[in-house]
């Protein structure tokens, strides 16, 4: 088991910063899930932990040691990759063995160690099979497999889920999970799903542009985002934003946009361009304190909830989910308002949040 | 309607195939007859399709130990000799190339080795016709002691095949997904290690490709065979066509048996690249 810790990290190919600078640390035992959108230098990232890349600049520590120059071969990690990488000329049994092999066990303990891991991820009976004939789950599971048989301290993952169906994509979800829970290593997982992120990370690692943009526990940077990337990254459908304008008053802040106005309590400061972002999730259909009249441009039900687009007179509409029993219909004329205690601000030319 | 035109369309198109298999084909099949007929029906009017009476007698002929022999006036070359120079000239040559040109290839691919242009500068080797290398190599083998040697035609096969060699490969090797070694890396194999488990194992059908290809090449070699030897060594398609200067008087049949003999290798490796070139590019059911 061992902690991981990064400083200063970049990464430059020819005239892109991949990764820029970036501090990180991450305790022993966690499960770390680097988020962002392709190019945002999460995998990057994860192939300098792991040692396919040579970092430009920068440290990175594993336990103790400062493994910036060591081969992957010597930092005792497990890795599964995207395309699983498994190798197609072995049997399932043979590419299980490959790292004991390397290793030079004894024959015996290598047979009676991959029967051992097989079990524990449900693959003893592909062992004579050739990685082209497995379906996607049980190439995932044989993955998993070959990287657990050495029980290395830390378990890098470059979006392993991704090449699976949406239902068995959720299932390895919990599974792998469960697994964490099970082996209490250090898990460092990329992905661009942010509801993975959501789902498994113990603590989210926002990337955009090769910088870190937030680190945080999932709920913590869904309701607490600190820019308006993060806010726009994760959620779906995404956080409605409205561009306008912060005005200063005797008590908070008025933000006002075309056909809106909003008064906030807490908010201090000048006159400034702002955008207001509120979630779906926040946007009622009834009357508040301040309350805009909208028309139901759209209605997308989804079972337990139902979206609703509200065209409010604004230069885009406004979704709102609200409950299924809500009886909605194309055309009505409805009262819209915020949960005030859920709106965000953020500067209208940085991104950055307002604090309020 | 429709039903019949449907039947008839690939009945003229395999009447046009077989007919052009037949043009194509036709050559070789004299070829093979004439190896098998005596001198008597050689050049006779009307031709005979068929031996009249096989014999083996040109074979035997060629094949007996010895340089050359006159006979009513015809020489009879022997072909012992020429058909081990062939071997080892074509044998080593194609070896040489395919290790050399498949160790750039991997490095190119995977490292840049020699920058973005590399494989195209290579590529440029054969952009120059051979009869224009032929007399200046010459000169430089004068020189160097290469001329009339194995070693000599040896290296410029090895050059001349290396752009095939580097091109082909890098197609196979590119097949190979890095994360493929890249995991091999991870679970702490070696650079050598990789290449032997991984790497070579996946390109091991492009590899005999690649070898029977440039070996066919070789083989058939005459331009700079015949410039860059003399006595000491002599491949098979020089001895094929000194026959074109005997004295006087052509010795169709024996010709046409070391025109058999020697189209036989090409034709087998034939049959087997196309039973590998299946199987090189059946890895392409690799995940990415």
């Amino acid at each position: 088991m061992a902690s991981i810790r990064i400083e200063r990290l970049t990464k430059v190919f020819g005239a892109t910063r991949a990764v820029d600078g970036i501090d990180l640390a991450i305790p022993d035992g966690e499960f770390v899930v680097l988020v962002g959108p392709s190019g945002c230098g999460k995998t990057t990232t994860l192939n300098m932990i792991a040692g396919l890349d040579t970092p430009t600049s920068g440290d990175i520590w594993i336990g103790d040691a400062r493994v910036t120059d060591w081969e992957p071969g010597e930092r005792n990690l497990g890795m599964v990759f995207q395309s699983l990488a498994l190798f197609p000329h072995m049997t399932v049994f043979d590419n299980i063995a490959f790292p004991l092999r390397i290793k030079r066990a004894a024959p015996e303990a290598i047979a009676a160690r991959v029967r051992a891991v097989s079990d524990t991820v449900h693959v003893g009976h592909l062992l004579d099979k050739r990685p082209a004939t497995l379906s996607g789950g049980e190439a995932q599971r044989v993955a998993l497999a070959r990287t657990l048989i050495v029980q290395p301290s830390v378990f890098l993952m470059d979006e392993p889920l991704s090449s699976l169906d949406a239902k068995l994509r959720v299932e390895m979800r919990t599974e792998l999970k469960r697994l964490h829970a099970a082996l209490r290593s250090t898990f460092v997982y990329v992905t661009h799903d942010q509801a993975e992120a959501m789902t498994m990370a113990d603590r989210i690692v926002v990337m955009h542009q090769g910088r870190i943009q937030q680190v945080g526990r999932p709920l913590e940077v869904y309701s607490d985002p600190v820019n308006r990337f993060v806010a726009g990254f994760f959620g779906v459908p995404a956080m409605n934003f409205v561009e306008g304008e912060l005005r200063p008053e005797p008590e908070g802040a008025r933000f006002v946009a075309q056909a809106l106005r909003v008064t906030l309590p807490g908010y201090r400061g000048g006159s400034a361009p702002a955008v207001l972002g509120v979630r779906p999730e926040h946007v009622r259909l009834a009357d508040g304190r301040e309350s805009w009249p909208a028309t139901v441009s759209l209605v997308e039900p989804l079972g337990d909830e139902t979206l609703v687009f509200l065209d409010y007179g604004g230069p885009s509409s406004l979704v709102a989910k609200v409950d299924a029993e809500e009886k909605v219909a194309v055309g009505d004329r409805r009262s819209l308002t915020f949960r005030l205690d859920r709106v965000v601000l953020f500067d209208g030319k940085t991104g950055g949040r307002i604090p309020g | 309607m429709r039903h019949g035109r449907r039947a008839l369309f690939p009945l003229v198109r395999h009447a046009l195939l077989l007919a052009w298999t037949a043009v194509t084909l036709f050559p070789i099949y004299w070829m093979v007859m004439t190896s098998f007929k005596h001198a008597g029906e050689w050049v006779t009017w009307p031709p005979r399709w068929f031996p009249h009476e096989p014999t083996l007698v040109n074979y035997v002929k060629i094949l007996t130990p010895g340089t050359s022999t006159f006979e009513l006036g015809r020489q009879t070359l022997k072909i012992l000799k020429p058909i081990g120079d062939s071997l080892i000239v074509s044998g080593v040559g194609s070896l040489l190339a395919v290790a050399l040109g498949s160790a750039l290839a991997y490095s190119w691919a995977r490292f840049g080795t020699g920058g973005r242009n590399y494989p195209y500068n290579i590529l440029s080797i054969r952009m120059v016709p051979p009869i224009v290398i032929a007399v200046p190599f010459v000169v430089y083998f004068v020189t160097l002691r290469l001329l009339d040697t194995y070693t000599g035609l040896i290296l410029v096969y090895v050059a001349t095949c290396l752009p095939y060699v580097i091109w082909m490969m890098l197609a196979f090797v590119e097949e190979v997904p890095v994360e493929l070694e890249r995991a091999a890396r991870l679970m702490g194999a070696s650079r050598l290690r990789v290449l032997r488990s991984v790497v070579l194992p996946l390109t091991a059908s492009g590899l005999v490709v690649t070898f029977l290809f440039v070996f066919i090449l070789n083989w058939s070699e005459l331009l700079l065979a015949i410039t860059l030897t003399n006595t000491e060594v002599s491949t098979l398609p020089i001895t094929l066509n000194k026959f074109q200067s005997a004295n006087e008087g052509r010795d169709y049949g024996p010709q046409a048996a070391i025109g058999t003999l020697a189209t036989l290798p090409v034709v087998v490796m034939g049959f087997l690249i196309q039973k590998h070139l299946l199987r090189g590019f059946s890895f392409g059911l690799l995940r990415k």
